[in-house]
């Protein structure tokens, strides 16, 4: 009789481990040459190529990518660049700006990492309107969909090492999907009947929606940009009426906007990673999804141990 | 010259509030018997759709790793509810972000060596808790039984709160029974409609 975690991770765990073995002694010196724009796809690539490839970072690890300007050390870099992994729709447009300054614009070959991700629009949004959300990256299930997908393009690109990229992709996603199940552990039981949450900004949809929380309001009609006096009175009311309790604001980019709005509705505000900010490390993503799912584990905790 | 200057300053802070915000995505074509997982499904059905669309590219990585140490002659055979919940894969998973979309209740119909139902294999999940929550199929077809040109996984969608199991996995008679196939607006998609390529 076979177990069931003997079938689970016999033809990815065992083959990729020996591939990793064999694959440790190897230098990256003959492959590719990986750009990457924002933090997480830095973690999904080093996740994917192990030292297989270098992963080159297009601008600064401490730049704010948000409205971010284009540097002339950027022009640099991508220089250096086989291929660039970019988000594409909407978070790091000046990844083209500095593609068109340096030249690259069609020479270098770029990997859009939501090609595979079904969009969802920005939620609380009371205009009618259904506007694409670009954070697909503060998630779970789009994540393990780019990291699939971007796999898939670098081994189409490095053919000689397809397998290992697939088969360390699939054990990547097997460690994000974790971070759920340790979520779940510290939720399970829990009533989440009266858990009613307003965002900051747009950036948590992706994440409540697969968890099955909704987002019922969210303050900033664009990302960095703050709502008029009226906008904010209105949201207020909203918050109110829907008797919303909790606020996620972001966790690098504090604003005093959502302590006024914690003192108007009495709602407990807690803080969310963007992923955007920091050293770029293999470990980011899982660190701070973990934590990140952590702080909502608390969240729903504590609405709970109100009633 | 003043009235020049605000017209172009005007028309750039627009230009960069469309490029930051995006636009509303009105332009996606389906036909009548497919449905958008964009701008129809809505909450917990969205994002069940969701996470099959991400699963389907992971069952049959699934199928090689639980059919490994198949015996000579033993029948292969498609994950089962209870191999989903060692690969910890939503939505099949019953965690609580399953409860919290719904509860469906998910059955798998394997392939029949013969008949209608040859070479589809079904996931059917039905019987959702929450108001107006409809039903999904995930349906694998099997080039080499002959059902389909390709190896396709196609995910649909039906408006019932509950379905029985369709006769047969072919698209005319889905569409009959109310199933709608789900269409993503994909990232490929909104990368055409910013770039234009």
């Amino acid at each position: 009789m076979i177990s069931p975690t003997h079938r689970l991770f016999k033809s990815f765990g065992i083959v990729s481990t020996l591939l990793l073995m064999i694959g440790g002694s190897e230098a990256s010196a003959a492959g590719l040459n990986v750009g990457i724009t924002l933090h997480p796809y830095f973690s999904f690539v080093a996740n994917i190529v192990g030292d297989r490839a270098e992963i080159i970072p297009l601008i600064d690890a401490d730049a704010n990518p948000h409205g971010y300007s284009p540097q002339p050390s950027d022009m640099i870099r991508i220089t250096s660049m086989d291929v660039l992994v970019v988000n594409g729709i909407g978070h790091d447009s000046w990844a083209f700006e500095i593609l068109d300054a340096a030249g690259r614009k069609d020479g270098l070959t770029l990997i859009y990492a939501n090609d595979g991700v079904s969009l969802i629009p920005i939620a609380g949004d009371n205009s009618g309107e259904k506007i694409v959300n670009p954070h697909t990256f503060i998630s779970t299930t789009a994540a393990i969909q780019q990291v699939y997908s971007i796999a898939r393009s670098l081994g189409e690109l490095d053919p000689d090492n397809a397998d290992y990229y697939r088969d360390n992709a699939r054990r990547y996603a097997l460690e994000i999907r974790k971070l759920r199940a340790e979520f779940d552990q510290k939720v399970t039981g829990t009533d989440l009947s009266r858990f009613l949450a307003a965002t900051m900004h747009s950036g948590y949809d992706y994440i409540l929606q697969e968890l099955g929380l909704q987002v019922s309001a969210v303050i900033e009609p664009r990302h960095g940009v703050e709502p008029t006096a009226r906008q904010l009175a209105d949201t207020i009311d909203r918050i109110n009426i829907a008797h919303v309790n909790v606020l996620f604001a972001e966790k690098y980019f504090a604003s005093k906007l959502s302590d006024t709005i914690r003192d108007a509705t009495g709602v407990r505000m807690y803080s969310i990673s963007h992923i955007s900010s920091g050293p770029y490390t293999p470990e980011k993503f899982v660190e701070e999804m973990r934590e990140n799912l952590n702080t909502l584990a608390q969240a729903i905790n504590d609405v709970a141990t109100d009633q | 010259m003043v009235l020049s200057a605000i017209t172009v300053t005007l028309l750039a802070t627009l230009a960069l509030y469309v490029n930051e915000r995006g636009q509303n995505v009105e332009t996606q074509e389906i036909y009548g018997w497919q449905v958008s997982a964009f701008n129809t499904l809505t909450g917990a059905d969205q994002a069940i759709y969701n996470s099959l669309y991400t699963v389907k590219d992971e069952i049959p990585y699934i199928y090689d790793d639980i059919n490994y140490f198949n015996q000579p002659g033993e029948k292969f055979h498609w994950p089962n509810l209870q191999d989903f919940q060692d690969y910890l894969l939503p939505p099949f998973l019953m965690d609580t972000s399953w409860e919290q979309n719904g509860s469906l209740q998910w059955t798998l119909f394997e392939p029949l060596p013969e008949g209608e139902m040859q070479g589809s294999t079904f996931y059917r999940g039905t019987d959702g808790q929450l108001p107006g929550q409809g039903s999904f199929l995930l349906v694998i077809g099997h080039i080499h039984a002959g059902f389909t040109n390709s190896n396709a996984i196609v995910v649909w969608w039906n408006e019932a709160n509950h379905v029985e199991m369709p006769e047969n996995g072919f698209r005319d008679s889905l569409i009959l029974r109310g199933w709608r196939e789900v269409v993503p607006y994909s990232g490929s998609e909104e990368v055409r409609r910013i770039f234009g390529e």
